[in-house]
């Protein structure tokens, strides 16, 4: 007989067969309790777990019938067998109806009692292996929907467009950026063919050409396409190989990429603009280099001599264009590679006022300076405002007409220092004060009256006020004047 | 050097160095040179005067405003047939093959050439265009 173990309840009231049992069970390592009748039974079975019980019918307190009962009610889980003398067909049913396993009819020996409660104990073993069965179905279902909940959630909130289809060319996947890329609902989508929801010719082709490629490398297709809508799209299109190499589908990450192309294209617009103005004033010497070497006003010294000062004024405009397009790549340099230091506006403020000091003065033009008391340090790049003040006075000297003013103060607020320039030059017409700052940008009066300017000044001081968290504005009124105000923050010094 | 028969030449730029030295180049070679520096400059000298050819810088203050001229030239009954060389320096920025494109029929001007032209190509190009008038 196989090695059985296990914890049997028996139920009799004649104490002969309750030893004669335990006396039996012991000998194959069962471990027996013993129980006169029902009531005591229930109480055991209610205290201590059992495998499996063995129990009369006839028993006075509680017979069988009702003890079966009881254990129903309770919910108890345990193997019952019957031990009746009326072994009847109808009491075994009556039993089996009441949840009993087996039963066991008196007189019976000791194989008997042995095979009964080691089917028992089997019966036990089967119930016990298709509950942890059922344990880890339900375990892997519950862990399997997490999974592909979490997966699924990951998908949808990816930033990236995501699409996926299967060998038949049908979409199976597509998250809620790829929908919004291409301008397709989900809902629709779900199913469909490639060929009927793609509207990008070469996105499908390229699609398809995947799904259809026989080779096993995994091979990822890139390209580069516009929405109708105008969007730039990136495409990534990466075929899917089972362990048979076989291609089973298809994966498409999406990356809109306008913000850079929109970037890129204004890097490409401003090179060509700054090549064309380079080119401008090397053409104008050329010509004037032409004209001269070939003799043309050989016979005329004094115009010769006026081409050769043109010349050398392109090449002084050319270089000032140059040394504007140095800084301006200088400002935008990381903020963090700079020397920041506390500053004291008003020294660099005289400082640049005294160097331009010749230059009013030739157009008799009266500078005045002034300031509120007790200006506190600013924090700054020395270098970088100070070209910011000499671009704001040095314009207001150039466009303004002779015996005019230029006034320059300092005033403070609680967090702000503020610095006004103002002149009673030619001013800014009311459409050009939008674009003033914009690089390149030159007001059409300026322009009109020929008077010389890379287009950059501007630009750069308004790079160097944001640069140190502050602003610059203007006011401006042709033929009356411009003021500019530059705005910049008081931080403590430690 | 300017005679009564002198051919006249309106020169369009809006670069003052570039009219000069255009403009010294011309009258050297025996041309009556009037110059403009703005569209509605050009537009009011084309009007009021009669020219064998008119130069126009392709690129002013406008992209286009070359193009506007050379438009207004044959809109005009009076200089339909007046010939158009269109200068620029911008053929790399718009993709035309302006020295031998001459599909470009659309554009309604005789000849194109390259701002930095040489004294003497100019002069080349001048006396060829202003010989096709008869």
């Amino acid at each position: 007989m196989s090695k059985k173990t296990g914890r049997i309840l028996v139920i009799d009231d004649e104490e002969v067969i309750r030893s004669g049992c335990r006396q039996i069970l012991e000998m194959y390592d069962y471990h027996v309790d013993e129980a006169a009748n029902g009531r005591e039974g229930l109480q055991k079975l209610m205290q201590n777990e059992y495998d499996v019980v063995l129990t009369d019918m006839l028993m006075p307190e509680m017979d069988g019938m009702q003890l079966l009962e009881e254990i129903n009610q309770s919910g108890k889980q345990v193997i019952i067998i019957v031990i009746t003398g009326y072994a009847t067909i109808e009491n075994a049913i009556n039993a089996g109806r009441k949840g009993a396993f087996d039963y066991l009819p008196k007189p019976f020996n000791s194989d008997e009692l042995l095979a009964k409660v080691e089917r028992a104990i089997d019966y036990r073993d089967h119930l016990q292996e298709i509950e942890r069965l059922r344990e880890e179905r339900d375990r892997n279902l519950l862990e399997s929907s997490n999974e592909r909940a979490r997966t699924l959630t990951i998908i949808n909130s990816m930033s990236e467009g995501v699409l996926a289809t299967n060998r038949q060319h049908q979409i199976v996947l597509m998250n809620p950026m790829a929908s919004r890329m291409m301008h397709i609902s989900e809902a629709r989508a779900a199913g469909r063919r490639v060929e009927e929801i793609i509207r990008n010719p070469d996105l499908q082709r390229s699609i398809i050409d995947s799904l259809e490629q026989v080779t096993s490398t995994l091979s990822c297709t890139h390209l580069e396409f516009d929405t109708v809508y105008g969007r730039a799209i990136q495409a990534s299109i990466t075929p899917v190989i089972d362990e048979n190499k076989a291609c089973i589908g298809t994966v498409t990450v999406l990356i809109d990429v306008s913000e850079e192309k929109k970037v890129e294209k204004m890097k490409s617009d401003f090179v060509s603009y700054v090549a064309h103005e380079l080119k401008a004033p090397l053409g104008a010497i050329e010509g004037y280099l032409n004209i001269i070497l070939d003799g043309i006003i050989a016979a005329n010294p004094q115009k010769e001599r006026e081409m050769i000062e043109k010349s050398r004024d392109r090449a002084h405009g050319l270089i000032a264009l140059i040394n504007d397009l140095l800084d301006l790549s200088r400002i935008d340099r990381k903020r963090s590679l700079k020397a920041m230091g506390p500053i004291n506006i008003v020294e660099l403020l005289q400082e640049t006022v005294d160097f331009y000091k010749n230059r009013a003065e030739s157009k008799s033009l009266a500078v005045n300076f002034s300031t509120d008391d007790d200006l506190p340090f600013i924090r700054g790049n020395k270098e970088d405002l100070s070209r910011l003040f000499a671009n704001l006075v040095s314009n207001a000297i150039k466009y303004t007409p002779e015996n005019g003013h230029v006034d320059i103060s300092v005033q403070k607020s609680n967090s702000h220092l503020f610095v006004n320039v103002a002149d009673s030059g030619i001013g800014i017409p009311a459409e050009s004060l939008t674009h003033i700052f914009d690089e390149f940008f030159r007001a059409k009066n300026a322009m009109d009256k020929k008077i010389t300017g890379t287009g950059l000044g501007l630009s750069i001081a308004r790079k160097i006020a944001k640069d140190h968290q502050g602003d610059i504005e203007v006011e401006s009124q042709e033929n009356v004047g411009s003021t500019f105000r530059v705005t910049l923050p008081i931080i403590a010094e430690n | 050097m300017v005679n009564e028969m002198a051919k006249r030449i309106l020169l369009v730029d809006d670069d003052a160095d570039f009219l000069d030295i255009n403009n010294t180049i011309l009258t050297a070679g025996g041309y009556m040179v009037d110059t403009a520096c703005t569209s509605a400059e050009a537009l009011e000298k084309l009007r009021s005067q009669t020219y064998d050819l008119v130069i126009i810088d392709l690129i002013m203050e406008e992209l286009d405003s070359g193009f506007s001229i050379a438009y207004a030239v044959r809109d005009q009954e009076q200089t339909r047939n007046l010939p158009i060389l269109m200068l620029t320096s911008a053929q790399e920025k718009t993709g035309f093959n302006f020295e031998f494109d001459k599909d470009k029929q659309w554009m309604k001007v005789d000849d194109f050439a390259a701002k930095s032209l040489s004294p003497a190509e100019l002069l080349k190009r001048v006396s060829l265009l202003i010989g096709k008038v008869k």
